[in-house]
């Protein structure tokens, strides 16, 4: 009655065991198959997603000049940047460009604030850099009358403005001041940007109140929020100067009359009308809220870019042949399932890399590969302690379980250490670093998930023989070489 | 048991081999890239290769400053040259690819890389810094896993000797570099930081699996004593103390034997795929796999024949302190 029962329960658990490793198998195909599709489909809803490295294209780094801006406000400020580079990159007409904000790491002693933009598939940047640099920056601000006293700069300038006109804007018929003023800086930031710029217009003086008539000028309208800073500065500032920058070069300085609401201005400078339109043309673009700089730049010609991809793959591919061979040629039957557990391994890895999306580079790829041989690392350490089993008697589906609970606390460990590494280098690395820290990490948890799901599972669906006794399965379990 | 018995030996070669490795990164100096320092990096390649000379003949009219110029490429069509300069203005990167590329027959300009000197400067303190917090939390971590065999060693012991086979097996392959640059001109890029990494993993790892197998050996061949101690403050606790029913040095000798085939043929398979990264990955990701190589032999190596060694060594230092007898 008891020997019954006792069949009864390994026959419904070897069933059990049967239908897992159907499920784990079933599961593999599809991810192979999910994989197939979208690689080779036209147009697939997860690609993969190649990196500047491996697709071609250029990737600039521009940083921006943060000095003199309050903290709080530098995330509001990177955020305008981006848009308005955005708007700009977007008339390059390149596919999938990328534009992002990034800052250095804790680390760094001052802070930076950078602005990357990718573009994939082109090669020369001197469009996209012309393009860029076309962005006028455009800042308003005060003439500080304390240093502008111990200076004579401005002396016989006289101003005159004009608030006849409905908009009450700020009437420019003044002079700009000489650069050497500049050199003292008697000029107060206001914080009133290009950012709350609305539109600009090309406009032609009427030559009323004293001015020439026909000069070509920029009207500008800001935003909501920029009309209400604009009358604020003018208010409290009434019968001060407003100097108006472009590229950092002073434009005009016109005395504030009166406070000014509605949101206009007018900048004038001597223009000629083909420099007023391009100008005015240039704003409608977006002005930039703070000064940028070209730090660094990477092309990498599209054919050098596939020919990394192209031997990455067939790096992989070879690294896995070598792989195989050598499991199958160590562990016998076991070498297979290390190998079904490692191609499992793989189609996990690149279902997740079109899922998340993972961005490919070299780095990645080269970790990937790498990845390959530590990724049977959990198996080898089962089937290690597996074959002790064997030799000290156990039949091999106790051998199996005994060298899978025995091996863990060494799997868990080892990998719990490789996560935590990899989880640093992802927080404190640059994007190449945080996709090879990700390929890396996420490595390391799928190949524990291959060795605990597939290989155990694999393990268990094996026929259950003593290999203590002659039978004709025991040379292909024979694994190692030496017998002891 | 050799691993063990021959400790004396094993650490001597260890702090030679490191020493040695720290004096010749000391004399040759690192080869820091662009990366690292900033400047520009410019690859060139034609149909048909022009003369070295002619290309440099044209560089000196530039007014670059000091440059290095090198060939590149095996296979015909891909020959060329990578010119390294200091970071270039967007107009001296005109100037400069315009010029190598009417030099030869279908040149084209495949690469181009600027990085400005504080990016440079940056990257490699975030680099420093990655490595130290990854090491502070390996010991962490490593410590706080072993807590439950702190006899005859403490737990901090098997974090510390981790560090000490990791700065082992990381100061190897760096001292590779360093010869690497002397004699080939290869200079260190970000790929070489994530291999030392990479590296730093897979020495953990190793080592972490060989003091896994003695954490569970002390485990069985320990017996526990418990003791009743009263604290100052009146309260009772209990103590438990541990003697070990074999010798620690053979137990550690004796889990290094159960665990060499693994940790031989895991890093036979890492070698393997890295083999074939290093054949067919491609000149990009080369020393990146050769680095890793290294690293990788020198991390199996130190797991095997330098950490448990010294775990020995420590343990027997610690016994002689409180004990005059010898442990093994």
């Amino acid at each position: 009655m008891e020997r019954d029962t006792s069949i009864t329960t390994t026959k419904s658990s070897h069933l059990m065991q049967r239908f897992q490793a159907t499920i784990a198998a079933a599961l593999i195909i599809l991810a192979v198959f999910f994989v197939y599709a979208n690689a080779t489909g036209e147009n697939s809803r997860f690609p993969f997603k190649l990196g500047l490295d491996l697709a071609g294209g250029s990737h600039l780094v521009y940083e921006a000049d943060m000095t003199d801006i309050d903290p709080l406000e530098i995330d509001a400020l990177m955020d305008v940047l981006r848009e308005v580079i955005e708007v700009r990159v977007n008339k390059l007409g390149v596919e999938e460009n990328v534009v992002y904000t990034e800052k250095s790491s804790i680390v760094a002693e001052t802070p930076s604030y950078r602005l990357i933009v990718e573009l994939p598939g082109v090669t020369d940047v001197s469009a996209a850099v012309a393009e860029i640099g076309r962005t006028p920056l455009l800042e308003f601000k005060l003439l500080d009358q304390n240093v502008l006293n111990t200076s004579n700069t401005l002396d016989g300038v006289s101003v005159t403005t004009s608030t006849s006109s409905e908009t009450s804007s700020v009437d420019i018929s003044d002079i700009a001041i000489e650069s050497s003023a500049v050199a003292i800086e008697p000029f107060i930031d206001t914080g009133l940007t290009g950012r709350y710029l609305e539109s600009a217009t090309l406009e032609f003086t009427s030559g009323q109140g004293g001015q020439i008539a026909n000069e070509p000028i920029v009207s500008i309208v800001f935003n909501d929020e920029g009309g209400r800073l604009f009358e604020t500065i003018t208010r409290q500032n009434t019968g001060e100067r407003l100097a108006i920058f472009l590229d950092g070069e002073l434009m005009s300085s016109p005395r504030i009359n009166e406070p000014i609401s509605g949101g206009r201005a007018v900048i004038s400078g001597g223009f000629t009308p083909d420099e007023a339109r391009e100008l005015a043309q240039n704003l409608n673009f977006g002005a930039l809220p703070v000064p940028i700089a070209l730090a660094s730049t990477q092309t990498i010609g599209a054919s050098l870019g596939s020919d990394l991809l192209e031997h990455g793959i067939t790096a992989g591919v070879y690294g896995l042949a070598f792989i195989s061979f050598f499991m199958l040629v160590w562990y016998r039957v076991y070498g297979v399932v290390a190998i079904v557990s490692l191609l499992g391994y793989i189609s996990i890895m690149l279902v997740l890399f079109m899922l998340i999306p993972v961005t490919l580079t070299a780095a990645g790829l080269a970790g990937f590969v790498l990845s390959l041989g530590m990724a049977v690392d959990a198996n080898v350490l089962v089937f290690e302690r597996l074959k002790e089993e064997l030799r000290a008697g156990k039949k091999s589906k106790a051998a199996a379980a005994m060298g899978f609970s025995r091996a863990w606390s060494a799997i868990r460990d080892g990998n719990i250490t490789s996560i935590l590494s990899a989880v640093v280098l992802f927080w404190f690395g640059t994007s190449i670093v945080k996709g090879f820290a990700l390929v890396f990490g996420l490595g390391v948890i799928v190949s524990m998930f291959s060795a605990v799901v597939i290989t155990r599972t694999l393990l268990q669906t094996l026929p259950d023989i003593d290999l203590g006794v002659p039978s004709r399965f025991r040379k292909f379990y024979q694994i190692g070489f030496n017998k002891k | 048991m050799w691993f063990v018995t021959q400790r004396k030996l094993l650490l001597t070669l260890a702090i030679g081999v490191v020493g040695s490795c720290v004096l010749l990164i000391a004399v040759l100096g690192l080869p820091f890239g662009i990366d690292f320092t900033g400047g520009s990096l410019t690859e060139v390649v034609y149909e048909e290769r022009p003369e070295q000379g002619s290309v440099a003949v044209l560089l000196d009219q530039q007014g670059l400053g000091a440059y290095s110029l090198r060939e590149t490429g095996v296979v015909q069509g891909e020959e060329g040259f990578i010119i390294r300069t200091r970071d270039l203005s967007e107009a001296e990167r005109t100037a400069v690819s315009a010029a190598v590329v009417s030099i030869g027959v279908g040149g084209e300009v495949t690469r181009f890389t600027s990085v400005g000197p504080v990016i440079g400067a940056e990257l490699k303190d975030k680099a420093t810094w990655a490595i130290a917090l990854v090491s502070l939390i390996i010991v962490l971590y490593v410590a706080y896993a072993f807590a439950g065999v702190s006899y005859p060693v403490g737990s901090w012991t098997y974090g510390g000797i981790t560090i000490v086979a990791l700065i082992h097996d990381v100061i190897i392959p760096t001292a590779a570099m360093a010869l690497l640059g002397y004699f080939t001109g290869v200079e260190i890029d970000v790929l070489f930081v994530m291999a030392l990494l990479a590296v730093l993993g897979y020495s953990v790892n190793d080592t972490i699996v060989v003091f896994d197998r003695v954490r569970e050996n002390l485990m069985q061949y320990r017996t526990e004593k418990k003791t009743q101690v009263i604290n100052v403050d009146g309260l009772e606790r209990e103590e438990s103390s541990y003697t070990l029913t074999k010798p620690f040095a053979e137990i550690v000798g004796m889990s290094i034997d159960q665990t060499l085939v693994r940790s031989l043929n895991t890093s036979a398979t890492t070698l393997v795929a890295l083999i074939a990264l290093y054949i067919f990955g491609g000149s990009t990701t080369e020393i990146f796999a050769l680095i890793l190589m290294i690293g990788v032999i020198a991390g199996t190596y130190s797991s095997i024949c330098v950490a448990n060694p010294l775990l020995v060594y420590i343990a027997e230092r610690n016994v002689l302190k409180s004990t005059p007898e010898k442990i093994s």
